[in-house]
């Protein structure tokens, strides 16, 4: 005879339970009702694989990179850094933690101001690609449906091009001789001589601009797009204007999309690393370039392993803003 | 009509659920579904008996859905047992359930024709050769009509023809048991109606015991053997159309199929075989030809149905019970009915609906702010105690 | 309503011609003869001498070869990865750590590449000195540490896509599958995948993309003789501008902007005959 309660405890959110398992849980010892109901073989399966990869090519890397910021530089070691954990003769394990390559990042004038600096750049960035992706996204979602489909085929066409070409680009057009100078000085003659734009901070704006602007539309699109117009119509028949009701309903609603849009912008540039290669300033780096150089150029891997906990501490919160938003927008549209 | 006389055929066979030794062949008892702190179905026991065509019938959030997807298997219940030909159904999934559902929205395969569709269901079963498979997708096509339909795929279908290809595609597979959910909703009134004699008829054909879902009490009243009126995950409520309309045992039942005027009073004569009830919501005194159970002095509610009432406009002779006076506040005029709102002198308005039987002239007709006398049979009224 | 309508129509095009200038330059000045590749040599061109030297460029070309193969394997691994994850994140009830994987496969999204590259190079040094100590074997990074890399990173983006395009998939379907007889297996392979195939293969196409795009993390990975095309291209143009980059932006804009017009006329083809099936089945 079946006994009831054991019953009670299998029947669960965890879902189908095969015959052999209900077999076991039925004649089986007491704790195996609680085993069967957590043991769905095939699920769990499908769960394990791109989990186990994530958690083994994602996750612990990062663990190895702070492990390793602890790690005192060996300049002539191969790897070169001491180790962190070691096996002593005796049995002991000893575990050797160094802070000053952390102590370095906050002091050093270099560092300090490369931190500075990249925030600065990632966030002016990210005001420029809003205010002139916005209007853009806005437009497309206003033109009719033939169009729109058309001007969302030019948005992405440039971001499936290589973004090493594009920033490539600018490179021929920002140039003493480049193509920009060429117009305004040698042809128009609006300017006396020709304009330095290479290697400046103006050249990383634009180049982060150019580059980021597709992730900064389409996100700020599919918003603008699920807009029903006769809120706008309401709000006219109410007595607003064109201006108020923009400002006080189409703004509003649209908040997701800019701060979705914003931070696919934003984090990414923080880390920028090509765009300050091929176009930014030689005499200010940002912290990516810092990295790389602290990692090829000098071998110094606790210094860079700092430098890469550093960064990650500081986008940790814009990130988990990030996919709390890509949650939201899944149950969205689940309904 | 046909199906009009095998309906009433119908009423004539056995009757299982009044036999108390008739083997139930769905038991459901004492099932209890939580979701989290919700209780969306509360200790349900059911007995479904073989070639019914049972009903749940309730508005949104009773559980009724609730209660048929633990059927098919897609829930786990929290407590309790299902039954299926005396087989317990826990822990079985719904693929190696003999029970087949029909969904509200038919789910049909978008990138597959009619006829594979179809013979999805079949190509899942053990030992049935490819002709096999043919001849019996060919068959059921022929029952719901669908012959010529076969090669088109599901967005090239009507939506009657699509529910009836998601009826076959349960059917072919010949279940014990068949649930469906809401099966006329999305068909528009003149479908529905034609749908639900063909409903019935495709059912008497094949012999599979129904489970229907529905919201709507004009599909359940057409369509049940029996009804079960949920409410708040609770059954409140089994019986026949006819018992369910005509003996409602609770003031929800009684308000919830059909309209109901209600009036709430206190007995002043209880006997066997008839009952008195004065009314303050009426202004008088109700006679009830029955006898009914209850404690004494217990407040209690007259239910009386719309259809039930006369509408006269010179006093009748005696003006003592079962009779009030009033004012015709509000005509609607529905082609074959007239529905009349009388407010009598307590304040409570009164529904009236009365058959456009005749052609009359203005002042034949009752018109608005006149006058007139309500009055009943005194088997009309149903009384119930909550 | 007029005022508002003018401002962004007006900033849409000031965009558009911001986002293809630059693209259209490098194009026009592929076929510049002059080495200076942005001072029109007038009297030489247009040429096509440019193009010639790319096809008998050998470290571009066997680069582009290697990025291919990478590429290649790359959107394979990911669609098979992201494919699965994106289903347990929207099919399956909760479960343990559901949330968790949630995080781990959105985060390579907005995850700056340096450090992303910076912690899978020091995985793999970890792991080769594990594999030297214990088995006395000896690996370089080239290929499979580059493709691991890249797995990892773009099975985030196919993810998205999958997991976006099952939310707005009535699951219903699935349940009459189960209904009528057939196994989870059976289900996922015969019906869930047929109907989400167009996410899965732009998936595959957005894993190639960035595959074959990616250089900050290949950079980091990579080892001796492994050069893939974006990283022979930037090291030559950190010196300056070069012309047979030029002739070779060209091309891939080309093939990009065929395969974006091929995939948009067929897409609306495919439109149109679903209409008119569906307003045929309506009438009758």
């Amino acid at each position: 005879m079946k006994p009831a309660n054991r019953n009670v405890a299998a029947r669960d959110a965890y879902g189908r339970v095969s015959p052999l398992w209900l077999f076991l849980m039925k004649y089986g010892p007491p704790r195996w009702s609680e085993y069967v109901v957590k043991n769905w073989t095939g699920q769990r399966l499908v769960i394990a694989v791109p989990y186990l990869w994530l958690l083994v090519f994602f996750l612990i890397p990062f663990l190895i990179v702070l492990k390793i910021s602890f790690a005192e530089f060996s300049p002539l070691g191969r790897p070169p850094y001491e180790p962190v954990f070691q096996w002593l003769e005796e049995g002991a394990l000893q575990i050797k933690l160094l802070i000053g390559s952390y102590v370095y990042l906050f002091n050093e004038p270099l560092y300090v101001s490369a931190w500075i600096y990249s925030l600065k750049v990632a966030f002016f960035s990210t005001v420029l690609c809003l205010m002139l992706g916005y209007p853009m996204a806005y437009a497309i979602a206003r033109s009719p449906p033939t169009q729109r489909n058309v001007l969302l085929l030019l948005i992405i066409l440039p971001f499936w091009t290589s973004f090493l070409l594009r920033v490539y680009a600018w490179v021929g057009l920002l140039k003493t001789d480049g193509l920009i100078n060429t117009v305004l000085f040698k042809w128009l003659g609006i300017v006396d001589e020709p304009l330095a734009m290479m290697n400046t901070s103006f050249a990383v704006y634009i180049g982060i601009v150019y580059s980021y602007l597709p992730f900064m539309i389409l996100p700020l699109y599919s918003n603008l797009e699920k807009h029903d117009n006769t809120l706008l119509e309401a709000a006219n028949d109410l007595g607003a204007g064109p201006i108020k009701s923009f400002l006080r309903v189409t703004l509003p609603l649209s908040f997701p999309g800019i701060v979705a849009g914003s931070l696919l912008v934003f984090i990414p540039a923080v880390g920028e690393y090509v765009i300050p290669s091929l176009l930014g300033r030689t005499d200010q780096l940002m912290v990516a370039k810092l990295l790389a150089d602290e990692f090829f150029l000098n071998r110094d891997w606790p210094k860079a392993s700092a430098v890469a906990i550093a960064m990650l501490l500081l986008l940790v919160v814009p990130i988990m803003i990030f996919q709390r938003f890509q949650n939201k927008e899944l149950q969205a549209a689940k309904r | 009509m046909q199906a009009a006389e095998r309906r009433v055929d119908k009423k004539d066979k056995n009757e299982p659920w009044r036999d108390p030794n008739a083997e139930a062949y769905v038991r459901i008892e004492n099932i209890t579904k939580r979701f989290g702190d919700f209780v969306a179905v509360n200790n349900v026991s059911l007995k479904i008996f073989k070639g019914e065509i049972f009903c749940l019938l309730g508005g949104s959030g009773c559980g009724k859905s609730t209660l048929l997807r633990m059927m098919a298997g897609f829930e786990n219940p929290t407590s309790g047992s299902i039954y299926l030909d005396g087989q317990d159904m826990a822990g079985v999934p719904p693929y190696e359930r003999p029970v087949n559902m029909m969904f509200q929205s038919y789910a049909l395969f978008p990138h597959m024709t009619v006829e594979k569709n179809i013979a999805f269901g079949l190509e899942q079963e053990k030992g049935l050769s490819r002709a096999d498979i043919a001849t019996r997708v060919t068959d059921i096509l022929e029952i719901v009509k669908l012959g010529q339909f076969a090669a088109r795929r599901p967005h090239q279908l009507s939506g009657g023809q699509r529910q009836r290809v998601a009826l076959a595609r349960a059917l072919v597979k010949r279940p014990k048991l068949l649930l469906l959910d809401e099966p006329l909703g999305a068909l528009d009134k003149k479908l529905r109606e034609a749908t639900q004699f063909e409903l019935i008829n495709i059912q008497e054909q094949l012999g599979v015991t129904f489970i229907v879902v529905t919201h709507d009490q004009e599909e359940a009243m057409t369509l049940a053997s029996r009804i079960g009126v949920m409410n708040r995950g609770e059954i409140v409520q089994i019986g026949t159309p006819t018992e369910i309309y005509e003996f409602p045992q609770n003031k929800f039942v009684a308000d919830f199929i059909g309209s109901v005027n209600m009036f709430e009073g206190t007995m002043i004569e209880d006997l066997p075989d008839r009952v008195r009830i004065k009314s303050d919501d009426l202004g008088g005194v109700i006679y009830v030809d029955h006898g009914i159970s209850s404690a004494p002095g217990a407040v209690v509610y007259a239910a009386v149905r719309p259809e039930k009432i006369n509408i006269l406009r010179q006093p009748p002779a005696d003006t003592s019970e079962n009779c009030v006076k009033g004012v015709v506040k509000e005509i609607a005029y529905m082609g074959d009915v007239s529905i009349y709102l009388v407010k009598i002198d307590t304040g409570k308005v009164v529904r009236v609906t009365l058959p456009n039987v005749e052609r009359l002239s203005d002042d034949e007709r009752i018109l608005w702010d006149e006058t007139v006398w309500l009055t009943w049979h005194g088997s009309s009224p149903v009384v119930v105690t909550q | 309503m007029k005022t508002e309508g003018v401002f962004s129509k007006s900033m849409l095009w000031v965009g558009l011609a911001f986002l293809y200038i630059p693209i259209l330059s490098m194009v026009f000045f592929s076929f510049n003869n002059s080495r200076l590749v942005t001072v029109w040599d007038a009297a030489n061109s247009p040429t096509l001498k440019w193009y010639g030297r790319l096809f008998k460029d050998d470290q571009i070309l066997s680069a582009a070869w290697l990025s291919i193969q990478v590429a290649a394997c790359t959107a394979t691994g990911a669609v098979i990865l992201g494919t699965l994850a994106g289903l347990v994140l929207s099919r399956f009830g909760p479960f343990r750590g559901r949330a968790f994987l949630q995080g781990l496969t959105t985060a390579p999204l907005v995850m700056p590449e340096v450090i992303t590259g910076l912690s899978m190079l020091l995985l793999f040094v970890s792991l080769e000195q594990l594999f030297t100590h214990w088995f006395g074997w000896q690996f370089d990074r080239g290929f499979a540490t580059i493709t691991i890399a890249h797995i990892t990173f773009t099975m985030a983006y196919v993810t998205v896509v999958v997991q976006s395009r099952l939310a707005s998939f009535d699951d219903s379907l699935e349940e009459a599958a189960l209904d009528l007889g057939a196994r989870p297996a059976k289900v996922f392979f015969r019906i869930t995948v047929p109907l989400i195939l167009p996410a899965i293969l732009s998936g595959w196409l957005l894993a190639f993309t960035l595959s074959w795009d990616d250089l900050v993390v290949t950079q980091f990975v990579s080892g001796p003789g492994s050069n893939t095309l974006p990283m022979v291209i930037f090291s030559r143009v950190r010196l300056g501008v070069s012309p047979v980059v030029n002739a070779l932006a060209t091309i891939m804009v080309l093939i990009v902007a065929l395969g974006v017009i091929l995939s948009a006329v067929l897409m609306r083809r495919q439109e149109q005959r679903r209409k008119r099936e569906e307003q045929m089945a309506a009438a009758g």
